[in-house]
């Protein structure tokens, strides 16, 4: 019998197609830090992180056929998911719940970085000079969008700037994002 | 959505910041363009980097994501895809070790059904017609275009008391679709899942839910020789926990 831990994550998927709970607890061992650290910290809150995490798992148990190691890492795709679950989380709050979240986020987001473990100190590092590295005006409306759950849109509204604007500072940042940490040698990022 | 719309949001929507008619728009041209769908790609695994960092995990939230696994029974039934290179995993988690019956008297009573049933009819022309406008009045337009697919394969699955208790239609390139089902509807707490017998074993393709309607699903690598639907709890069970309640051959 193959060692479990040594699966990669694409035969631990093709195992999870043929009910095998115990390749969705090893995926959950690997990734699910890192699924449940995206949510809370979008959702500043750990009981509604919780929740995205179940869903994100529940769903790779119903559907796993739906995700495709050829587009991408395993941990991408679980991290897209939580990142859409907990933006819909988000969204669908009254805007008293949402200035909470807010107000709340601007406390407990130094403790999040103190807290917090990186998975892989040096990626993490990285990624953090890739951002800090941007221009303040895409660094800004990619943290808003990204890490406040806001849309585009949204976020033209609050900097009173153009839509058209705000898409485009996304768009450039993003890039920008990508070719720093390609050259710094971070996998999973070529296009 | 045009190309150039689409490509310009994308970034956006690795972001998760696109209003949801806008998602539903540009993910349908992603689709069909492999430009978009390599950039999207790209800012994706960007925005995974962007949140990629590891909190310590809640105790019992795995307890909690385990138990649901058999709980879960959404409306719709999704098919995994079955598996081309399987690792050996032991799948056989204490939960799951409640079957009345072995796997090897479960490979048997496949066979069994093999041999009883006989009854194999593959499409011919003369009903081909009504099929199609079966389908085609039950919306399946799917199942409709499979069965005027070339190279498509038939396989009727009969039980010992009815002829043609389900029908199925699979394409070469593996995707299959239910034409139509004579299956009653379950109590509830049960599923009716479909399995493909590849060198002699039963390797599950999906659920189909407790009452089957519409069922796709893909089977990857070796082609089943036989296909069998069993009732198994809500969940599905990874091994046939229960004789096949129906069956038929694949013929080529």
């Amino acid at each position: 019998m193959e060692d479990i831990s040594e699966a990669s994550d694409a035969q631990l998927v093709t195992s999870i197609g043929r009910y095998s709970e115990v390749a969705l607890a090893e995926v959950y061992r690997r990734h699910g830090g890192a699924v449940y650290g995206l949510a809370r910290r979008v959702l500043n809150s750990s009981v509604e992180a919780e929740d995205v995490t179940q869903e994100v798992f529940l769903r790779l148990w119903n559907q796993p056929d739906r995700f495709d190691p050829s587009r991408g890492s395993l941990r991408s795709f679980l991290l897209a998911q939580s990142h859409a679950r907990a933006v819909d989380a988000i969204r669908s709050l009254n805007a008293r719940r949402a200035r909470e979240i807010k107000d709340a986020s601007k406390t407990a987001r130094s403790a999040y970085d103190m807290q917090h473990e990186a998975w892989d100190l040096s990626i993490a590092d990285q990624v953090a000079r890739a951002l800090e590295a941007l221009p303040e005006e895409e660094r800004r409306v990619i943290q808003m969008a990204y890490f406040e759950g806001h849309t585009y849109v949204e976020v033209a509204a609050l900097l009173d700037q153009p839509e058209g604007t705000v898409k485009s500072r996304i768009r450039s940042g993003m890039r920008r994002m990508r070719n720093v940490l390609i050259e710094a040698g971070v996998q999973g990022v070529e296009s | 959505m045009k190309h150039d719309e689409a490509y310009e949001l994308l970034a956006a929507l690795s972001l998760d910041a696109v209003e949801a008619d806008e998602r539903e728009a540009i993910e349908a041209h992603v689709l069909g363009c492999p430009r978009c769908r390599s950039e999207l790609d790209a800012l994706l695994d960007v925005a995974g980097a962007l949140g990629n960092s590891v909190e310590p995990l809640p105790e019992g939230l795995w307890s909690s994501i385990s138990s649901r696994i058999y709980d879960a029974d959404d409306d719709v039934h999704p098919m995994p895809a079955l598996a081309t290179n399987v690792i050996a995993l032991d799948t056989a988690s204490p939960r799951r070790r409640r079957s009345t019956m072995t796997f090897v008297t479960a490979c048997a009573s496949v066979a069994a059904a093999v041999i009883i049933v006989l009854a194999v009819s593959l499409s011919v022309e003369s009903n081909h017609v009504a099929k199609l406008q079966r389908q085609l009045a039950s919306n399946s337009y799917a199942a409709a275009a499979a069965l005027s697919a070339p190279g498509h394969t038939v396989v009727d699955l009969t039980s010992s008391t009815r002829q043609n208790e389900a029908e199925f239609v699979l394409l070469p390139d593996g995707r299959g679709y239910l034409v139509d089902s004579q299956l009653p509807a379950l109590t509830s707490g049960h599923t009716y899942q479909l399995w493909g017998l590849i060198d002699g074993k039963p390797i599950s393709i999906g659920l189909m839910g407790d009452k089957p309607t519409s069922v796709t699903f893909t089977v990857s690598g070796s082609k089943p020789t036989l296909l069998g639907i069993t009732v198994e709890p809500s969940g599905g069970s990874p091994t046939p926990t229960n004789a096949m309640i129906a069956s038929g051959t694949v013929t080529d």
